[in-house]
């Protein structure tokens, strides 16, 4: 005959079980008026997460997966893959300092700080210095909107879900795939609009979904999904791009010791 | 043994995408990836400074020609969150640096990998731990 089972290791089983239920609802930072709290310096999805000794993680290029993406519309495929010219101004422009916009920045394997209040979301990126200031009251986009790299953004709160919707990105470089094949770039249109939904998975980890609905070049909007992560003892550090760019658009200058050693 | 043609090239596709990801710009505006470069110096000078670190490397032929070679890293924040700080190359260290030449033709180029004397070997360049073998 089958042994009852012991009470305690019951107590023990519904313990276990509740565990995932309290840290979901509980354990995420939240504000003063009980949002979930993005306050913090974040590795983007432009990291592996692999957090190691000293608070440290490892830069990545994360580009966006074309098994992901809905199907081209007639034409959508030769607008956004472009091939290289060898002409670094037309092929990276941030190879001169120009900016990556916002669907490159999003993925940039630098960090990034938020500050959140009750009405709005600032996002630092260090790359460049970039910043976006998103309303978070549920106000629509305004109609004026100039087109931008950066874009107009605006958010609002579904639950524990941060939903950031931006709109008036230039015409611009969709990420950085010349790295993985270097004869080709990929460019998103001037009608994309890219929505973001954030949401804690637990104290430090985010849940970071990209969809991307650009009617000149896909049939139907497309999703991926990364992750962001805290990192508590990170600031983020300036960025001058043009400090030491010492081989802009492929043509070094001699440095100092150079001159001297010749 | 010769190295099978697919391993190199599977080798030259990971290093050239291991290069690229620490980089403000990608890899290919400025460096050619079919141009290895392999040299040994003295360190005489380290520029610790964004977009790309960089440090200089002068190096002696068989005629006793010197010629000073300059060589990219990574930036010096993406390098600090790896936990390489900036007092790992000092002027004065004897390194081996393998990368490859600037698309210009000149004395500079990207520094994946660099050896010190000792055998101790600093990633100045590439994020991921992947580096010309």
């Amino acid at each position: 005959m089958r042994k009852p089972r012991k009470p305690r290791k019951l107590i023990l089983f519904a313990i276990v079980a509740l565990i995932p239920v309290v840290t979901r609802g509980q354990s995420i930072p939240r504000t003063a008026d009980g949002r979930p709290n993005f306050t913090g310096v974040w590795a983007g999805p432009g990291f592996t997460h692999r957090v190691g000794p000293g608070d440290t993680d490892t830069p990545r290029v994360t580009t966006y997966d074309p098994a992901r993406m809905s199907p081209f519309k007639p034409g959508g495929e030769a607008f956004m893959t472009r091939p290289a010219t060898s002409d670094s101004v037309k092929d990276d422009p941030t190879a001169g300092c120009l900016p990556n916009g916002l669907t490159r920045q999003i993925l940039s394997p630098y960090a990034q700080q938020w500050i959140q209040t009750p009405t709005q979301i600032v996002i630092l990126y260090e790359y460049m210095h970039f910043f976006r200031v998103i309303p978070t009251d549920g106000r629509p986009h305004a109609k004026d909107v100039e087109l931008s790299w950066m874009g107009d953004s605006v958010g609002k709160w579904e639950g524990d879900t941060l939903a950031i919707d931006t709109v008036g990105l230039k015409e611009w470089m969709m990420d950085a795939t010349h790295d993985s094949k270097p004869d080709q770039l990929r460019i998103h249109s001037d009608q994309i609009h890219v929505s973001e939904r954030l949401r804690f998975i637990d104290p430090t980890t985010v849940s970071y979904q990209v969809t991307i609905d650009d009617p000149k070049v896909f049939t139907a909007p497309w999703s991926q999904d990364f992750q962001m992560k805290l990192h508590p003892t990170w600031k983020i550090f300036e960025f001058v791009c043009e400090e030491n760019n010492r081989c802009m658009f492929g043509k070094c200058t001699e440095s100092d010791v150079q001159k001297s050693g010749r | 043994m010769k190295p099978k043609p697919t391993a190199l090239l599977v080798t030259v596709v990971l290093l050239v995408s291991a290069l690229s990801a620490f980089s403000h710009h990608s890899f290919s505006a400025e460096y050619d990836a079919n141009k290895p470069v392999t040299v040994t110096g003295v360190v005489k000078k380290v520029e610790w400074q964004n977009p790309h670190i960089w440090f200089y490397v002068e190096v002696k032929d068989e005629n006793g020609k010197l010629t000073t070679w300059g060589f990219s890293g990574g930036p010096p924040g993406m390098l600090s969150r790896r936990g390489i700080t900036r007092d790992v190359l000092k002027v004065g260290d004897v390194i081996k640096v393998e990368g490859f030449r600037a698309k210009d033709g000149s004395n500079n180029g990207s520094g994946g990998n660099v050896t010190f004397a000792d055998g101790r070997k600093v990633f100045a360049g590439s994020a991921e731990d992947v580096v010309p073998r």
